[in-house]
């Protein structure tokens, strides 16, 4: 028990804080249902997309900025690609869309790895680069995404509390993750996140590496892209709210900054947490700028505690 | 952990308090807005503020207003759905991303009136200014001024908005009735001041020549370059924000005209959404408010200038801070920015 609670405190402390915001959140709102559950779900999945992919980096001890744009790049690709297009184009379309993640993210690693500027440094480049690729693609909000790929994420899953938008996330993020964190790249992932000499010493090819957690996290990004076209119905050129909004929840979800610690789980569920709290502060309509303090408190607060109750265990 | 726990629930229960309504009896609204931090935008949400406080009718007002994408609006909607409000009036990111939200809206029986842009959403009443025409007017004024024949820097607002996009379709309409009209320079404010001036700087520190500017509401700035710069002013078209309109009728030998914008197009909202409640529906669910130019080498344009000098407005807001028929607070009301309950 102690020990299960060591290796998944963080978690187990997430869940409980996830259900209490949940009773909160039927306190105040006694209506609070399925529509409720299913706005929620619909709201977390391009931040959900976006933390999953900012966390594959920084547990590989790496950061990168360029999340938004890359998904800002996917959305506009999907919606120009399915706009008007059948449903057998528009699903080579979707495939189409994730090797572009795939790729985009690997020219960021590969541009680390090869010119050995520091991570923060390029990403802050490509962030501008990808930008601008989305505005060239697409220089204003427009295209379609297919109707499939709408209903999608729309409506109940087998029972009616459950949001279907919540499950296609939990199972797109899983059909990476899983089969990743138990193979020989995974392990390298968190072997050179966590100290890269040793990881070197031990044979890991840092620089591959390296180039795949990129890769990965640019995939994760074009299944945000898409999800955000998917809640839209079109494509929109500028970065949405997602970067910072990312590191925060990959923080929140006991994913350490330095790398080589964490995991996926927690950071979802920390990005369940923190839009459930921008529902509250909408429902008690606490003033906007308010909200946006008590956001940036919660988080803090939360961290700070883990971090003291890490230190005392340690003890 | 279980400190862990009774600290967490303290700090949220304690966040709760402040939001806890009390009784009610009279409509709750809520508001959407997607911008936050630009004068225009700020002057909509006071003026939807001010107008549901002096109407009376309204108890409170749920407020959404952060700065977030298309997604993010779907999700403050839904949101508001949830919270029960009877009507939303929302400034929408784009015209087609928000259908979804909107239908799910309508579908509870909430009246949902979009401003300043148009909503495709069947069912939603939509109150806005004509951006198409805003940059048509402006930009026809500055190339007859030039007589039809110039060099002429195109200061845009930001990549990709839809209300930027509109506006080039009337400035390209303009541009196209005046085929010896240069445009030398097309940048993106972003709408943002700071970016705004440090552009037309390096455009003036290049010594390349300028006849005229049409802004895309970053205006004052432009106008400052120009003085700090040292170089000659030429015709420049903004909007009629308050510290443009002030420079329009003060600085000797400036030639401008400011094409109007009104961010009170939220009060207009408000009351729209306050008369479909009362049962008093407009036949029209489109209603346009076509803007005005006002030039300051024309004496008409001139008066409307002068009589807009206000010392009390934020630079950054538009001076035109009432549309008549649709919005009953005063000046002082919109200045003070204070919603029922606030």
């Amino acid at each position: 028990m102690t020990r299960l609670l060591g290796r998944h405190g963080w978690v187990m402390g997430l869940t409980a804080l996830l259900v209490l915001a949940f009773v909160f959140t039927k306190v105040i709102q006694p209506g609070f249902g399925a529509s409720g559950l299913d706005s929620l779900a619909r709201a977390t999945m391009p931040f959900a997309f976006a933390t999953a992919a900012m966390a594959v980096v920084v547990i590989a001890g790496g950061i990168d900025l360029s999340v938004a744009s890359m998904m800002a790049v996917a959305g506009v690709t999907a919606a120009v690609l399915m706009d008007g297009a059948g449903t057998g184009f528009s699903v080579l379309a979707l495939l189409l869309v994730l090797g572009v993640g795939l790729l985009m993210g690997a020219i960021n690693g590969a541009l680390i790895v090869f010119t050995r500027v520091p991570d923060i440094v390029v990403t802050l480049a490509m962030l501008f680069v990808w930008e601008g690729v989305a505005l060239l693609i697409l220089n204003a909000p427009g295209g379609a995404i297919a109707p499939w790929l709408r209903e999608l994420g729309r409506g109940p899953f087998l029972v009616e509390w459950l949001p279907r938008s919540f499950v296609l996330m939990v199972v797109c993020i899983a059909i990476v993750w899983m089969p990743l964190r138990r193979s020989r790249l995974g392990l390298s992932i968190y072997a050179i996140g966590s100290d890269e000499l040793a990881a070197y010493r031990s044979g890991v090819s840092i620089g591959r590496t390296r180039i795949a957690a990129y890769a990965i996290c640019g995939l994760f990004c074009a299944m945000g892209g898409v999800s955000i076209s998917m809640a839209t119905g079109i494509g929109e050129p500028i970065p949405g709210p997602y970067l910072m909004a990312s590191v925060a929840a990959a923080v929140l979800g006991g994913v350490m900054l330095g790398g080589g610690r964490g995991a996926l789980l927690g950071p979802i569920i920390a990005v369940i947490i923190l839009r459930l709290v921008r529902m509250d502060m909408t429902l008690m309509s606490v003033d906007p700028n308010i909200a946006t303090i008590v956001e940036g408190l919660i988080m803090v607060a939360v961290v700070m505690l883990g971090g003291l109750l890490a230190m005392r265990a340690a003890r | 952990m279980r400190r862990l726990l009774a600290t967490t629930t303290a700090l949220v229960l304690t966040a709760g308090f402040g939001g806890m309504a009390a009784a009610q009896d009279g409509y709750t609204i809520g508001i959407s807005n997607t911008v936050q931090g630009n004068g225009w935008r700020e002057e909509m949400v006071c003026a939807m503020k001010a107008q549901a406080l002096v109407s009376g009718q309204v108890d409170s007002l749920n407020i959404a207003h952060r700065n977030t994408d298309a997604a993010g609006q779907l999700e403050d909607i839904r949101n508001l759905v949830e919270a029960g409000v009877d009507a939303i009036v929302l400034n929408p990111a784009n015209s087609e991303a928000l259908n979804s939200a909107i239908e799910d809206a309508i579908a509870a029986g909430i009246v949902v009136v979009a401003v300043d842009q148009a909503v495709g959403a069947e069912g939603a009443y939509i109150l806005s200014n004509n951006q198409e025409q805003y940059a048509y007017l402006g930009a026809k004024w500055l190339f007859e001024e030039l007589g039809g024949s110039g060099d002429v820097v195109y200061m845009r607002g930001a990549a990709g908005a839809g209300a930027d996009d509109d506006r080039n379709t009337g400035f390209q309409r303009a541009l196209s009735e005046f085929p010896d009209i240069n445009i030398v320079q097309e940048t993106f404010t972003g709408w943002q001041q700071d970016q705004g001036k440090q552009q037309i700087l390096d455009y003036l520190a290049t010594g390349l020549p300028v006849d005229g500017v049409w802004t895309s509401g970053i205006d004052n700035v432009i106008v400052d370059a120009f003085i700090e710069s040292d170089v000659p002013l030429v015709p420049i078209v903004g909007a009629d924000n308050a510290g443009f309109v002030g420079q329009l009728a003060s600085i000797d030998g400036f030639t401008g005209a400011a094409v109007t914008n009104p961010g009170s197009i939220g009060g207009a909202g408000m009351t729209l959404a306050l008369q479909v409640l009362s049962g008093d529906a407009p036949e029209d669910k489109l209603v346009l408010v076509d803007p005005s130019l006002w030039a300051n080498n024309d004496p008409e344009g001139m008066a409307q200038i002068e009589a807009a000098q206000n010392p009390d407005l934020d630079p950054e807001w538009p001076v035109s801070v009432m549309i008549p028929g649709w919005t009953d607070y005063t000046m002082e009301d919109i200045i003070a920015c204070k919603g029922p309950g606030e």
